[in-house]
């Protein structure tokens, strides 16, 4: 009877999901599949061309997967008031604990398996598709395909139950997501803790019962916390807060503008740091993106002949992350809201501009700092150089491709094509020199650092651009 | 002087006319309710006559400005408060009208804040996260931030959505109030029986014409307004007051489609 409740549940939110993405997107949302299977089959065969191994493509897979993962399982972080910021008057079955004799945990459960389920199939099958095409095509065996599709599940699987352990854990007590957060960090750094062991790769590196159990037990049992923990948001305990408005306002001065700038900007950051996460959510996610590609920067030297510059490579993918900010930066209104104050589109998103770059930089720059450690200072100078001009062009791309809506690019096939051109625009010639940076140092970093101004030159134009644009299409 | 003049308004979405030829003088001072059945044409009425939507034809002067060539100069002279509408999630009714106020650019937003936390009843619940709200305090903080700038004009979308009793008297009272002063309120409901007592005019759309002009207070002893809506638009689902925010679905269909 239970187990017939879940299943039933699991059916409808799957429905409710594919729905939820065809009234967002209408027929666009079918081919993104096919995008996502062409663009990573492209993506593996220009690696490959550089020399990186495909074992070690499949490792930066993985990573990436389990990042994608800690985005969608975001939803605990974001909550309800979040998502009807972004969708509108939307209302899904996981929220409807409070008119259904259904626990919220039973509703949390369901829903992790859905995204599971669901994202396997759109997202993750395509990927294992396009590396498919490449590694069979340079030898490799068959199964090797079919394991890499089982275990980047888990990492996405992975990915998604920490965030929502993190989120549950945070309903409960913040200090402790933050000491979790620090005693696993400390754990890598010391290396006591090797997180590919203890996560999925681990089984696709060596098959085995005893890589099969440490690879997927953190998954299964952060599948399980991660509901247990949860305390839904909307709880009706009525939280106060000291007046915050006027002190940061007064900070920001007229940063960003005139005076409407300033409100939209002060009232961003206002948003980010109360909403569910904080802005320790924004450093969370930059953490994770600068660990990816700590890791890939040091898989690609094992593996291949090359010496990848750091500072333009981890510089490039941090500006590049820097698109998750923008996410939350503009999670909370929408264009239409601003239409009913006499403010211009362009000071909303000047004000947006100040937010997201107030957020973004110094969450990078601490990453860039902290690999002072283990990196040399000139190293990570061209990466404290290198990754604002990068995320002022994706600031630039992003507000004027998709205005206050980033979300839209998933699963709107035209507009994620358009976004990822433009984003490779920028990124190809960076990782190229980040490569060449073996034969070449001087002039690879002088490409790279030319090449990134010019992007935040372009981003200027764009961002400036973006307001008029949204403004005449919002009408 | 008029305070909305419309000559010929009218907006298409593809095939659909959501509003046709609305030719409309509201002068200043008066109450006005523009009432029609769901999907009649009122939020888009609003829409454009806020500088939010372009017409596809036909002009408008909102305070003497154009709301296409100008909008922020009609949004700055007026207040708007739209249907289902809520304070931002994570801000707290003082920070929020601190930041309509920086919008706005008001000098003196703490003085105001207080007085309309006061005058709308939640000055205990200044310092509460909006998310936190029941949804008639969130109603209260939205008409707050409609009247904080003290406007000549206001348009509001069913402003006694979520209200208990006694409040809905209180604003009943204030717009009242609000137009005695020479002001003017464009008002947008479903209750007959709050147009019938308060406005001074009222507009009837069907299908998105303006199909009759009316003062309720020329009513007949025997007359209600609900007796002459049937009339205008034919029966149909709306009319009678008491049914709190019924939505205007079809009509946010076709403003999504215009979008």
């Amino acid at each position: 009877m239970s187990r017939g409740l879940s299943v039933r549940l699991l059916g409808r939110m799957v429905r409710e999901e594919w729905r939820l993405h065809a009234e967002l997107f209408g027929d666009r949302f079918a081919a993104f599949p096919l995008l996502v299977a062409a663009v990573s089959g492209l993506g593996f065969w220009l690696l490959t061309l550089t020399a990186v191994s495909t074992e070690a493509v499949a490792a930066g897979l993985h990573g990436l997967v389990f990042f994608f993962g800690l985005q969608v399982g975001t939803i605990g972080l974001v909550g309800r008031d979040a998502l009807r910021d972004v969708l509108g008057d939307v209302t899904l079955l996981v929220f409807s604990a409070r008119t259904l004799p259904v626990t919220w945990r039973r509703l949390l459960g369901v829903f992790l398996l859905k995204d599971l389920l669901y994202y396997s199939g759109l997202f993750l099958g395509p990927l294992a598709l396009g590396y498919a095409a490449v590694a069979l095509s340079t030898g490799a065996a068959p199964a090797t395909v079919g394991l890499l599709w089982v275990t980047t599940t888990g990492a996405f699987a992975l990915g998604v139950g920490t965030s929502m352990t993190l989120a549950g854990v945070g309903t409960r007590s913040r200090p402790l997501t933050v000491g979790l957060v620090a005693v696993v960090a400390v754990g890598i750094a010391t290396g006591r803790l090797d997180p590919v062991a203890l996560s999925p790769l681990a089984f696709y590196q060596a098959p085995s019962l005893s890589t099969a159990l440490t690879g997927f037990g953190p998954m299964l049992a952060l599948a399980v916390v991660g509901p247990l923990a949860f305390q839904p948001a909307d709880s009706g305990v009525a939280r106060t807060a000291t007046d915050r408005y006027s002190r940061l306002r007064s900070m920001f001065g007229d940063a960003g503008g005139s005076g409407s700038a300033g409100g939209v900007a002060t009232r961003t950051v206002l948003e980010v740091a109360r909403s569910s996460g904080s802005v320790w959510k924004v450093l969370f996610s930059m953490g994770v993106l600068f660990g990816v590609t700590a890791l890939l920067v040091r898989e690609v030297a094992r593996a291949t002949a090359l010496a990848p510059s750091y500072g333009i490579a981890v510089g490039t993918l941090l500006g590049l992350g820097a698109f998750t900010t923008y996410s939350w930066v503009t999670q909370f209104d929408d264009e239409r809201e601003y239409l009913r104050y006499p403010v211009g589109m362009s000071e909303v998103f000047a004000g947006k501009r100040t937010a997201y770059l107030l957020l973004s930089l110094p969450a990078g720059l601490v990453y860039l700092l902290a690999s002072l450690v283990w990196v040399p200072a000139r190293e990570v100078a061209v990466g404290a150089v290198v990754f604002p001009l990068v995320a002022v062009y994706v600031y630039g791309v992003t507000a004027y491709v998709t205005g206050l809506s980033p979300n839209e690019l998933l699963f709107d096939t035209p507009l994620f094509a358009a976004f990822g051109a433009a984003l490779a625009v920028l990124s190809v010639p960076l990782v190229v020199a980040a490569l060449a940076y073996t034969a070449a140092p001087t002039v690879a970093t002088g490409v790279a650092l030319g090449v990134a101004a010019l992007g935040a030159v372009v981003g200027v134009v764009l961002s400036r651009r973006a307001g008029p644009r949204w403004g005449v299409k919002v009408r | 002087m008029a305070a909305i003049e419309t000559t010929d308004l009218t907006k298409r979405y593809g095939d659909l006319t959501a509003l046709e030829a609305l030719s409309l003088s509201v002068p200043e001072g008066e109450l006005f309710g523009l009432l029609g059945p769901n999907g009649s044409g009122k939020t888009t009425t609003i829409e454009i006559l806020t500088g939010q939507l372009e017409p596809t034809s036909g002009t408008a002067r909102v305070l003497g400005h154009d709301p296409v060539a100008d909008p922020l100069a009609v949004r700055e002279a007026i207040g708007i408060l739209p249907e289902r509408e809520d304070p931002p999630s994570f801000l707290t009714p003082r920070e929020y009208l601190q930041f309509v106020g920086d919008v706005r650019g008001l000098d003196d937003p703490e003085d105001r804040i207080a007085e309309w936390a006061d005058r709308l009843g939640f000055r205990e619940k200044l310092d509460t996260l909006a998310t936190d709200l029941s949804e008639g305090e969130r109603q209260r903080v939205m008409l707050a931030q409609t009247f904080v700038h003290e406007p000549d004009l206001v348009f509001i979308d069913e402003p006694l959505v979520n209200l208990d009793p006694i409040m809905q008297a209180e604003v009943k009272d204030h717009m009242r109030e609000y137009c005695d002063r020479g002001n003017t309120l464009f008002l947008s409901t479903h209750f007959l029986e709050v147009a019938e007592q308060l406005c001074t005019g009222v507009g009837i759309i069907r299908e998105g014409e303006l199909v009759a002009e009316r003062d309720p207070r020329d009513l007949g002893t025997d007359e209600r307004l609900l007796d002459y809506f049937r009339e205008e638009v034919g029966g149909g689902e709306t009319g009678s007051g008491g049914e709190s925010g019924a939505h205007d679905e079809s009509e946010e269909l076709a403003g999504d489609a215009g979008r």
